[in-house]
């Protein structure tokens, strides 16, 4: 399991507060697929918390599946969630909001720079 | 051109042949069978005896259904035809076909009946710019079933087409031999099933809440007891009664389950947009709030949901922005074009923020705003950080994206649509001027949101104070004193890009225009550059870049004199507002109640009809929704508290309008008007 991968996990309780302000919960299992090996991981999203466990206590609300590979480009910001699922390389099943509001942790693309910076350069301002 | 086409279609699946039901491979309209962005049928070509057939007549009067009467050869020689086809096809889920073979001549007769078969799995967007498939297409024979499969990676689509008739099946086709006795019959049934294949090799569609396929009959059922919910219209004018008929069953046909989000949603239009688009489909949702408002909420909740999160110059993409765009095919999935979702539009944020006030304004569905109330914050605080690229007080749009991305990010989204009088096209970024209108409206709804829901009072005033310091700004900065109209746009040196243009009636509805002004814009709208006879051009026609068939920039489009209408009427100019209406329903006439997307803004008295634009969509959701929004606006339907306020001004001529059971927070209530024009006396004796 990559090193990306833990931190994001790690990440998520205190990061919960900012992203989770809507009064959606539910529990989003992740199935990591890394050869023919499969690692669970259950995030239970709750407004401003989040809880993550590696032990299932409930059937969970939702099921997203994707290669340790990919969901590391994922936490990285080098991928978008809805585009894996698109092209069939990522799938999920169940409450499809669990799914687009876990998504809201996924950072930039590394390297993005603030639009309105870009704007003002474009039109040779300086913020 | 559209005439030669002939289309059937169910929520995003559709199918668009040539008037013999045959299709051939197109790659400058998108003929074929489609389903979410992918088209699974390129080839369906029938020929009886080597020979292609002709149509003799074509009943096509159901959205999904279409059944074709064809002879063999040319329209020259087809009078002594000793034999006859009815082609009978219907999609819901599977697209269907049967054929069946009649036999007019006096003995027994055989056949060899043909149909080729092919698909090219084209992605929409592989259809206007021809590229070669990544992934292969391999065909595979069965017993009594052609399998023609597409994989690139994971990504795995399949047209399965079975057939009730023995036939002699080849990787391009099936051939029916057939022999036929006097005066005799011969049928068969050919089923094309569509996969979208997901987790673990099952149909995506299988496992969504709704099922993902209706059938015919369901499809049938949905859409009766839909317009079975509707308010009933009873009037004396056939053009508003037949497009208001027509509107209700092609809303309900347009409705799809989307394949990511598992909700029914609207597709924009056939054949180019049948996905969920922001601003259409929150443009579609204001028009039909007041007959059909539980088409509303999926709509709203799935924006919510699929708001920006993170910055993405990929997508456009920006916190607290609402999507432009969501595709389902192959180019989303794999990179080749942003829509996953992609967010490049300046307007569906605010948009958004009008929406939800206006639903609740009619329901009385306090508990969507309460549940919305971070996403609704989080759109209003877009508008004055990013939205507001250049810290000027405006919302403006600068692509991050110049490959795939849009250049123009407002409804008028082609490349050319924003321009100075003469001609010249501005700088980025640029700031047109409905934006801020939208923008303004968008904070004092907010700012009702939050005093009524949120218990936030101070936000509220914020909003207000803000909203009211951008108009001041705006009616400084956009008008024009010495022309009496706002500019089109600014440009990034914050000069007035001074086109004359029907963005002004967006400004009305907006409520940004100064009492003192809306006079002027009104006489505008309504005076000989910008008004055909059919309706307001998206410009005006003495502008450089006028062109009566250039895409916006000279056309007429129903949804923009919808909102144009209730502009005018929001300024109480109702008698303005009327002919509006009157010059849509009228127009609509040509289009058997059916408004295109867009037709040609020559003058009425030149053409007597009105000439629809080459490549337009139809239907359209939001040319649909234009017959609904006139009504409200011919009616003067208002909620006021828990109230209905009605306040009828019907145009001249149009005699009676009644609008029974109009459903809101008062539960259901009766609205009627009548026209006074001079000849309406007559009508009342």
């Amino acid at each position: 399991m990559g090193e990306a991968i833990e931190r994001f996990f790690a990440a998520l309780p205190a990061r919960a507060p900012a992203v989770l302000r809507g009064p959606t919960s539910g529990l989003l299992q992740i199935d990591l697929t890394c050869g023919n090996r499969t690692e669970h991981w259950y995030v239970e999203l709750a407004p401003g918390t989040v809880r993550v466990s590696q032990e299932q206590a409930r059937p969970a609300d939702a099921v997203f599946t994707v290669s340790s590979e990919l969901f590391e480009e994922l936490v990285t910001g080098r991928e978008a969630g809805m585009a894996a699922v698109l092209r069939n390389e990522a799938t999920f099943s169940g409450n499809v909001v669990l799914f687009l509001l876990f998504r809201r942790f996924f950072p930039d693309p590394p390297g993005t720079r603030d639009p309105r910076e870009t704007a003002r350069r474009h039109v040779g301002r300086s913020g | 051109m559209m005439k030669e086409r002939v289309s059937i279609l169910d929520g995003n699946t559709f199918l668009v042949s040539d008037r013999r039901g045959n299709i051939e491979p197109s790659f400058d309209f998108p003929t074929g069978l489609f389903s979410f962005d992918t088209r699974f049928i390129s080839t369906w070509v029938l020929t009886l005896n080597g020979e292609k057939l002709h149509a003799l007549s074509i009943d096509d009067s159901q959205s999904y259904r279409t059944r074709f009467f064809l002879v063999p050869g040319e329209p020259t020689h087809y009078l002594d035809a000793k034999v006859s086809l009815i082609r009978s096809r219907s999609i819901g889920g599977s697209f269907d076909e049967e054929l069946t073979l009649l036999n007019h001549a006096e003995q027994e007769v055989e056949f060899s009946l043909r149909l080729d078969i092919g698909s090219d799995f084209a992605d929409l967007f592989e259809i206007k710019h021809k590229r070669r498939k990544k992934g292969r297409t391999t065909p595979t024979v069965g017993q009594d079933e052609l399998r023609l499969t597409y994989r690139r990676e994971g990504f795995h689509r399949e047209a399965v087409i079975t057939t009730t008739a023995p036939a002699a099946i080849d990787e391009s086709g099936m051939t029916f031999r057939i022999r036929i006795g006097p005066h005799g019959e011969w049928t068969t049934r050919l089923h094309t099933a569509t996969f979208i294949y997901g987790a673990r090799g099952e149909d995506i569609r299988a496992t969504l809440p709704l099922g993902g396929h209706r059938s015919v009959a369901a499809i049938h059922a949905e859409q009766d007891e839909l317009i079975a919910r509707a308010p009933k219209l009873g009037c004396d004018c056939q053009p508003l009664a037949g497009a208001y008929r027509r509107s209700l069953n092609d809303l309900a046909a347009l409705r799809y389950e989307s394949i990511a989000l598992g909700v029914r949603l609207l597709a924009a239009g056939l054949p180019w947009f049948m996905t969920l688009f922001g601003r259409d489909s929150i443009f579609t949702s204001l028009q039909v709030l007041p007959f059909l408002p539980e088409l509303v909420p999926p709509t709203i909740l799935m924006l919510a949901a699929l708001q920006g999160s993170r910055l993405d110059d990929f997508r456009d993409e920006e916190p607290g922005k609402i999507l432009h765009e969501l595709r389902y095919g192959e180019t989303a999935g794999f990179g080749e074009q942003p829509h996953s979702p992609y967010y490049g539009s300046a307007d569906s944020t605010a948009l958004f923020v009008i929406l939800l006030d206006e639903y609740e304004r009619w329901t009385g569905d306090g508990k969507l705003v309460r549940l919305l109330e971070h996403e609704t914050r989080a759109a209003l605080a877009w508008i004055d950080t990013y939205g507001d690229l250049l810290g000027t007080g405006y919302v403006w749009y600068l692509t991050r994206n110049p490959e795939t991305g849009l250049q123009n990010q407002c409804w008028k989204d082609s490349w050319d649509s924003i321009s100075y009088s003469d001609g010249r096209m501005p700088e980025f970024p640029r700031a047109t001027c409905e934006l801020q209108g939208y923008a303004y409206d968008a904070k004092l709804r907010g700012a009702r949101l939050a005093r009524t829901f949120w218990n936030d009072p101070a936000y509220a005033d914020r909003l207000e104070r803000e909203a009211a310091a951008l108009k001041e700004r705006f009616n400084r900065d956009f008008w024009i004193p010495e022309r009496e109209y706002y500019a089109l746009a600014l440009d990034p040196d914050g000069q007035q890009v001074d086109a004359l243009s029907s963005n002004i009636g967006h400004l009305l509805w907006s409520g940004i225009v100064d009492e003192s002004r809306a006079a002027a814009v009104a006489q505008h709208l309504l005076g000989p550059r910008l008004f055909s006879g059919w309706g307001v051009r998206t410009l005006a026609d003495d502008q450089a870049r006028y062109n009566p068939i250039g895409y916006h920039v000279g056309t007429v489009w129903p949804f923009d004199n919808s909102i144009i209408a209730w502009g005018l009427w929001k300024y109480g100019f109702r008698e303005e507002a009327g002919q509006i209406c009157s010059a849509m329903l009228n127009a609509s006439r040509f289009f058997q109640g059916r408004l295109p997307e867009a037709f040609a803004g020559y003058e009425r008295n030149l053409t007597d009809y009105p000439v629809q634009y080459p490549t337009a969509c139809s239907p359209q959701a939001w040319s649909a929704g234009t017959p609904l929004l006139l009504l409200r606006v011919m009616l003067g339907l208002e909620p006021q508290g828990e109230h209905l306020i009605i306040d009828p001004s019907v145009p001249d001529g149009m005699g009676r309008v009644e609008l029974l059971d109009i459903p809101g927070r008062w539960g259901r209530v009766d609205a009627l008007g009548r026209s006074r024009g001079p000849h309406d006396h007559e009508r009342d004796d």
